[in-house]
């Protein structure tokens, strides 16, 4: 698969065809992510971190594993492993925020910072407490 | 028939490995995406997808890369049903004949937009449902014409100010309701037709499954809250799909063979249709002294939809 | 199991039934197809088929002719043997599709039966459509008769779906004149045929469940350009060469012997006619009398249309003195397509022949014996005198006052 755009003509597949994985795959709907053999041509591969302005900061302690973030997020960076959510896909989160919105916990398990904010552990630190309603 | 994939909630939802890939080119916080994800991970039988051209399509086969873990087609505009009608009568022959390569049998889907399904496409699904290929369509609708920049369709709701249909001094936008595909497409006597709404997931995940295992043309219309077009944050994406299914506007509904109509949700709390325009830019303009009419408009034609929606449950028609 | 139809021989049938058995003797998976006249036949035949028994495949009765092509975009990519027909308005309408039929390196057969574009509206043969095709991509083969429309039906198969290759191929041939005129038609057994041909060999199928493939993508500016490139590259190098070995090969099993550019009567000719479809045999007979009478007239008839035979043409007019390029198809505010392609091959030959032009036979209009013998005498002046003596272009057989723009 080419991916240069300096490739000759004579260097891609007819049809401009894209392959989504480099071997066979059999039962692609139940192996999870890490056991496929994705191609370069597979958008997996590729991220859009740098589209972010703002990034969802996942703090474990206050998570029912309630799954809501999992489903709504639109980008597939929700990581879920045996019920439980357990990270973001940071190469493949836009940043949109749906996740931190659905979240139903008080203070919410998800919180949205400035992209350039690096020290997670700090920010954890400082989470906010349970809102008085 | 491939058995059907237990979801008994979201815990076990989760568990699912998703077809559709990250780091394709939608907006952040669009629902095309999520519908996507919820139509895929309905099901575990293999998929033989194909989209029309629009948001969906330009975003996620952009060379070179491709968002899809399934085999998926592109041709144009208009055809997506019949492209996908064509692969499903190609896998029926070569069934009849034993040369198939695979010894499963994939389900067949295809999505349009709203411009593809309502407007330039009608005619190709209308084909398609008349033969009753075995396969799924799936509009997603969002009301405009996003891909090319907010042009109108025949979805767009009144009121709406879309780039070909703006507000003005002299005019609140789009001027006539959408057409009633729904209705349409039970007309054809299409086995099983459904609103959906990614928002109520389980619902949703529910008529897809109902879909995957009726036999024959399923059509579902899949309200796509766009953020881009319809003017509100990324992060509302879920927020504004509540106000249109808790107002009615996007009732949720399916119809069994062309006459058995259900409503799947009653919301508890019906919020004023207001509350849901009031939250989308397409529509600030309405909230004009001088365009206060057409959301009474807008709350009437909604209460009556709503009102028949009831009537022909009862009646089963 | 389809049931065999045990055929003679020589079987008369006319130019849309031999396209029609020729589909069917291919176990074709799927026909998607739309009925328009005058390829409407070749629709109902293959219905009949479908109706006996005699065909294994799924024929999809679409609701229009883009439908059709789109239903065997969608049924080709899959994975299997794809073909279809159609004429003019109908083949207008599933241009758009034409286009991505070949981007997408599909290996669909068409047969289309030339009529005349509307408007005016107009049922009769003439080459409108087949010339709306010519930049579309696919491989474009001329058949001349039924016989050719049978042969060559058979021989698409072979060629497109070649892996190399995989590019949809044309099949024209003149309504009416060919589709609807009864004639001899060689034929080969069913098993023959379909050995001839062989099984259809999946590649990229979308079909293949354990290679899913993503067909029909984007490409903008970084690599549209190169696509473009290596799918011109593959019709003038894998394309060409596969259709002469087929024909080579299909010579040997019939010993009907078919080229890329068909020469008649070309032995040291003087004078030619290029020109393609039925005219093609009309022009055989008048220079056939014209050598009698001791003019070197001959005739080419085009049969491979796309990937443009331009070497074999230049070879076969380096000596011919002048030519005229016949074209069936209104030219609309310039020469004709063929006056021009012949114009190119002539150009780099050391003596290029003296080039005219001929519009004839719009909307059905006939081409006479006597039309062809004018051309033939205009291009003798032409050859004794060193020059043009007629305008470039000439309008045959036109009612009401002579067009000479060129
Ligand atoms: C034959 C043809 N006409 C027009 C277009 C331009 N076009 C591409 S996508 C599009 C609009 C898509 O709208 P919709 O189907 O609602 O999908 P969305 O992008 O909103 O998801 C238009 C007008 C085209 N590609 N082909
Ligand atoms: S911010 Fe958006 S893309 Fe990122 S994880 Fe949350 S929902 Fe997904
Ligand atoms: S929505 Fe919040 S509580 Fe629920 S799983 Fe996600 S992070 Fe945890
Ligand atoms: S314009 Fe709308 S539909 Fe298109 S990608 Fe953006 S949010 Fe999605
Ligand atoms: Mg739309």
């Amino acid at each position: 698969m080419a991916k240069n755009e300096n490739n000759g003509w004579n260097d891609f597949d007819i049809g401009a065809l894209l392959f989504s994985f480099d071997k066979e795959t059999k039962n692609i709907a139940t192996t999870l992510q890490e056991d496929r053999p994705y191609s370069n041509s597979n958008s997996f591969t590729a991220s859009v971190a740098d589209w972010r302005v703002m990034k969802p900061v996942f703090n474990k302690e206050f998570c029912i594993d309630c799954q809501f973030c999992w489903i709504y997020c639109p980008d597939m960076s929700i990581i879920s492993r045996d019920k439980k959510m357990i990270g973001i896909d940071m190469d493949h989160c836009k940043g949109c925020g749906i996740c931190v919105e659905v979240c139903p916990t008080n203070p919410k398990s998800l919180l949205m910072y400035d992209e350039h904010l690096e020290d997670e552990e700090a920010l954890i630190a400082a989470w906010p407490a349970k809102e008085e309603k | 028939m491939s058995e059907i994939k237990k979801i008994k909630n979201l815990k076990e939802f989760s568990t699912s490995a998703d077809r559709f890939e990250g780091a394709n080119l939608l907006c952040p916080g669009c629902a095309h995406s999520i519908i996507v994800r919820e139509i895929l991970n309905a099901t575990n039988d293999d998929l033989i997808l194909g989209s029309s051209t629009g948001c969906l399509e330009v975003c996620t086969a952009v060379y070179p890369y491709t968002s899809w873990d399934n085999s998926w087609i592109h041709i144009g505009f208009e055809n997506s049903s019949t492209a996908i009608a064509g692969a499903e009568a190609m896998h029926k022959a070569k069934k009849r004949k034993g040369t198939l390569i695979s010894d499963r049998d994939p389900k067949f889907v295809a999505f349009g937009g709203d411009g593809s399904t309502y407007d330039i496409g009608f005619q190709w699904i209308s084909g398609c449902f008349e033969r009753g290929h075995d396969m799924m369509y799936v509009c997603l609708d969002n009301e405009v014409y996003a891909n090319t920049g907010g042009q109108r369709s025949s979805a767009t709701p009144i009121g709406s100010s879309t780039v070909t249909t703006p507000a003005g001094s002299h005019s609140y936008g789009e001027k006539k309701d959408k057409k009633d595909m729904l209705s349409i497409m039970a007309a054809h006597n299409a086995p099983y037709v459904a609103q959906v709404a990614p928002n109520k997931w389980k619902d949703m995940i529910k008529k897809i499954q109902t879909g995957f295992a009726t036999e024959g043309p399923v059509y579902i219309n899949a309200m796509s809250a766009c953020t881009t077009e319809w003017k509100f944050d990324p992060a509302d994406t879920i927020a504004v799909s509540d106000l249109a299914t808790d107002s009615l506007v996007f009732p949720l509904y399916e119809i069994i063979n062309g006459t058995e109509l259900n409503i799947t949700y009653r919301p508890k709390n019906i919020v004023p249709v207001k509350d849901y325009l009031g939250a989308q830019g397409r529509f600030k303009h309405l909230f004009k002294p001088e365009n206060a009419h057409v959301l009474d408009e807008w709350q009437k034609r909604t209460d009556a939809k709503w009102d028949l929606l009831q009537r022909r449950e009862e009646a089963r028609v | 199991m389809a049931d065999k139809i045990d055929l003679l021989d020589i079987e008369v049938w006319d130019g849309n039934m031999a396209a029609s058995q020729a589909m069917r003797q291919a176990q074709i998976d799927v026909v998607a197809a739309y009925p328009i006249t005058p390829s409407t036949p070749v629709v109902q035949n293959y219905s009949t088929f479908l109706a006996n028994n005699q065909i294994d495949g799924e024929f999809v009765m679409v609701e229009s002719e883009h439908a059709a092509m789109s239903g065997c975009v969608g049924a080709s990519a899959a994975g299997g043997r794809v073909a279809t027909a159609t004429s003019s308005q109908g083949f207008a309408l599933m241009c758009e599709v034409l286009y991505q039929a070949s981007g997408m390196r599909l290996p669909i057969v068409m047969h289309v039966v030339n009529r005349a574009l509307a408007a005016p509206l107009n049922v009769n043969g003439d080459h409108s459509d087949m010339y709306l095709g010519r930049d579309s991509g696919w491989i474009q083969a001329d058949a001349f008769n039924a016989q050719e429309a049978y042969d060559l039906g058979l021989m698409a198969f072979k060629i497109s779906e070649d892996h190399k290759v995989r590019l949809p191929m044309m099949i024209h041939q003149d309504g009416f004149m060919t589709s609807h005129t009864a004639q001899g038609v060689k034929t080969l057994s069913d098993d023959v045929a379909y050995n001839f041909i062989g099984e259809f060999k999946p590649m990229n199928a979308m079909l293949d469940l354990d290679r899913p493939a993503t067909h029909g993508v984007q490409t903008e500016e970084d690599y549209h350009y190169e696509f473009k490139a290596r799918q011109h590259h593959d019709l003038m190098t894998f394309a060409k060469a596969k259709t002469q070995e087929v024909f080579d090969e299909f010579e040997t099993l019939t010993g009907r012997k078919y080229s890329m550019i068909q020469e008649y009567d070309m032995e040291g000719a003087d004078i030619a006619i290029v020109c393609m479809g039925t005219s093609v045999e009309t022009a055989r007979l008048v220079a056939t009398d014209m050598r009698t009478k001791g003019i070197k007239a001959g005739v080419i008839g085009i049969r491979i249309i796309r990937p443009w035979p331009f070497e074999e043409i230049k070879e076969a007019l380096k000596d011919v003195k002048a030519v005229a390029a016949l074209d069936r198809s209104s030219p609309n505010g310039a020469l004709g397509m063929l006056y021009n392609e012949l114009a190119g091959c002539l150009l780099q030959n050391a003596k290029p022949s003296i080039l005219s032009n001929y519009v004839y036979g719009l909307g059905g209009r006939d081409l006479t014996k006597d039309n062809i013998k004018q051309v033939f005498t205009e291009l003798k002046a032409n050859a004794d005198t060193g020059k043009l003596t007629t305008p470039t272009q000439q309008w045959i057989s036109l009612n009401g006052e002579a067009l000479n723009f060129f």
